[in-house]
């Protein structure tokens, strides 16, 4: 039974660029609903690991599967018809657009209604319009930017530009939620309404969720039930509660010599 | 005064005409990047179609601009689905693109050479009479072509900006990677967008065939559609039909009141003076810096 409530596979993923070997060997299972978080020292390949579960980086070896089936050599936006979906660690909003507009571009990725259609405005079509009107401002209300719903995005604040890109992400309807060092830049006030934020969207949207962060509190409060994955030089390092993952010699050990890193530890 | 009024509706009708054209370079460059050198050939292609469906096939006029429409939209869609996307999904550098799209380009204008002759034809419709407001005389096909380039215009602007295609389209011209991931596929843009290419093309070679002569290299006049683009600001599809507008009403202003033979000198001299006060063109923004 347990095999059924699996979502998403990873067996023995490598990676080569020319020379380098960005992921060796990595294999991960995770179950329906679960939020786990993905860590490691900068260039351990985190990033690498979600362009390759959303098909931007093809592997050199291993198998990815999602439900069960293979998603390798798919387009972007067969990815995200398969319920993917993702944010980046550098913002990638359209930012001459409305944050009303990003969201709305995300509801359309199932198609409803025809080009005459929408042209000619028939009712379906319409009711179809005020549909995704309201689930896109459900959506902006659900990360708290309603207010700013046709503020263009590169207007945003950061810390609101980072919302908005969630809010983006979920607007795809995904199964599966892939964040980029959500936490990146923001203080700890922001990280706490942050934890918040993701925790609620996960448990009311039953998304499953990975999540690579540097913040290692956020990433100790948001996986205390769960696991965490270490990446180091591209290798997975170690998987444990969050207790184990501070305790390990092998974590301290990759982490060690850059003392700010070590310290994050202990003070979380 | 006559003569001025006649002028600036003369030059709205070919500044419309521009504005197609501009239209149709300005979408493939926010989208991929890439000047579609192809567009002139189009262009020439169009007004030959519909020049055989009525001096050959004795088609009515709007049938034969419907057939060349629909032939163009062929030309289009095939040349981006042989020329251009093999390159793109080997992701070719954008100037690859550039001379794939000038070797279209060369094959399109030279197989029109060989099949009609290089001669000058007049655009087979009866010449029929102005219509008089008071003394002014507005040509019909001015006003005809003024017309119909502003509803496609039009209908263009709406389905770019009210319906989610559009949203789709303006999404990847921002950033195509990242509009693929939120479930837009690549390659419906890209055949939409030649679509339209294909349509803005036919069209604006068909009244351009009228307004002058029908011959293989006509898409020349595509070099003016570039200027107007230039000068309104690239990249931004108002400022193209804006920059369209002015271009083409300078030039008959020029050709009514100085002399057609500095015309093109006139339009030349335009494009630097604007470029030396405003350079990013009259309407052109700075990026927009991010964070």
């Amino acid at each position: 039974m347990t095999a059924s409530n699996e979502i998403l596979s990873l067996r023995n993923l490598t990676v080569d660029f020319g020379g380098v070997r960005a992921v060796n060997d990595v294999s991960l299972s995770l179950q329906r609903g679960e939020m786990v978080a993905l860590i490691g020292p900068n260039g351990a390949g985190k990033t690498t690991i979600f362009n390759l579960i959303t098909s931007a980086v093809q592997p050199t070896a291993g198998e990815i599967l999602l439900n069960g089936k293979s998603i390798l050599r798919k387009s972007p936006d067969q990815i995200c018809r398969l319920g993917i979906s993702r944010t980046f660690q550098n913002i990638r909003l359209f930012p001459q657009m409305t944050a009303y507009e990003n969201v709305e571009l995300g509801l359309h990725s199932t198609p409803h209604y025809s080009l005459a259609e929408a042209f000619v405005r028939t009712p379906r079509a319409r009711q179809i319009e005020n549909d995704t009107r309201k689930k896109a401002l459900e959506l902006l209300e659900m990360v708290n930017l309603q207010e700013y719903a046709h503020a263009r995005a590169a207007s945003l604040p950061y810390g609101l530009q980072r919302r908005l890109e969630i809010a983006r992400a979920m607007a795809t309807s995904p199964q599966l939620l892939l964040l980029d060092e959500p936490a990146a830049g923001m203080n700890e006030d922001e990280c706490n309404e942050l934890i918040e934020l993701i925790r609620k969207i996960h448990q009311q949207m039953q998304y499953t969720i990975i999540i690579i962060e540097h913040h290692m509190a956020v990433v100790m409060e948001l996986c205390r039930d769960s696991r965490i994955y270490v990446l180091n030089l591209g290798s997975l390092l170690a998987v444990g509660s969050p207790q184990e993952i501070q305790n390990n010699p092998d974590v301290i050990r990759a982490y060690l010599g850059e003392r700010k890193n070590a310290r994050d530890f202990s003070a979380s | 005064m006559e003569l001025f009024i006649q002028q600036l509706v003369s030059g709205v009708s070919i500044g419309a005409i521009y504005a197609l054209l501009a239209v149709g370079y300005a979408l493939v460059y926010s989208v991929y990047n890439f000047t579609n050198w192809a567009f002139d050939a189009f262009m020439a292609f169009g007004a030959f179609m519909a020049f055989v469906g009525i001096s050959s096939l004795f088609m009515p006029f709007w049938l034969a601009m419907i057939l060349s429409i629909l032939l163009t939209i062929l030309l289009s869609v095939g040349a981006e689905s042989m020329a251009y996307r093999p390159l793109r999904e080997r992701k070719a550098p954008r100037l690859f693109m550039m001379i794939s799209a000038m070797g279209v380009n060369l094959a399109v204008v030279n197989i029109i050479n060989l099949i009609f002759g290089g001669t000058f034809r007049k655009f087979p419709v009866e010449s029929v009479q102005p219509i008089f407001v008071g003394n002014v005389s507005i040509g019909r096909m001015d006003l005809i072509a003024g017309l119909i380039s502003f509803g496609v215009l039009a209908l263009l602007w709406l389905f770019l900006y009210r319906t989610r295609w559009g949203l789709g389209i303006r999404a990847s011209a921002i950033d195509i990677q990242t509009a693929a991931l939120m479930g837009i596929n690549n390659n419906a843009v890209a055949i939409i967008i030649f679509v339209i290419t294909g349509v803005l093309s036919a069209i604006a070679g068909v009244f351009y065939g009228i307004k002058y002569a029908v011959y293989p290299m006509m898409g020349i006049v595509t070099i003016k559609a570039m200027i107007a683009s230039i000068v309104g600001g690239l990249g931004s599809l108002p400022a193209a039909i804006v920059g369209s507008m002015l271009l083409g009403v300078l030039e008959t202003l020029v050709s009514g009141y100085i002399s057609s033979s500095y015309r093109d000198l006139f339009s030349f001299l335009f494009l630097i003076v604007i470029l030396l006060f405003f350079p990013n063109g009259l309407m052109g923004k700075n990026v927009d810096e991010k964070l």
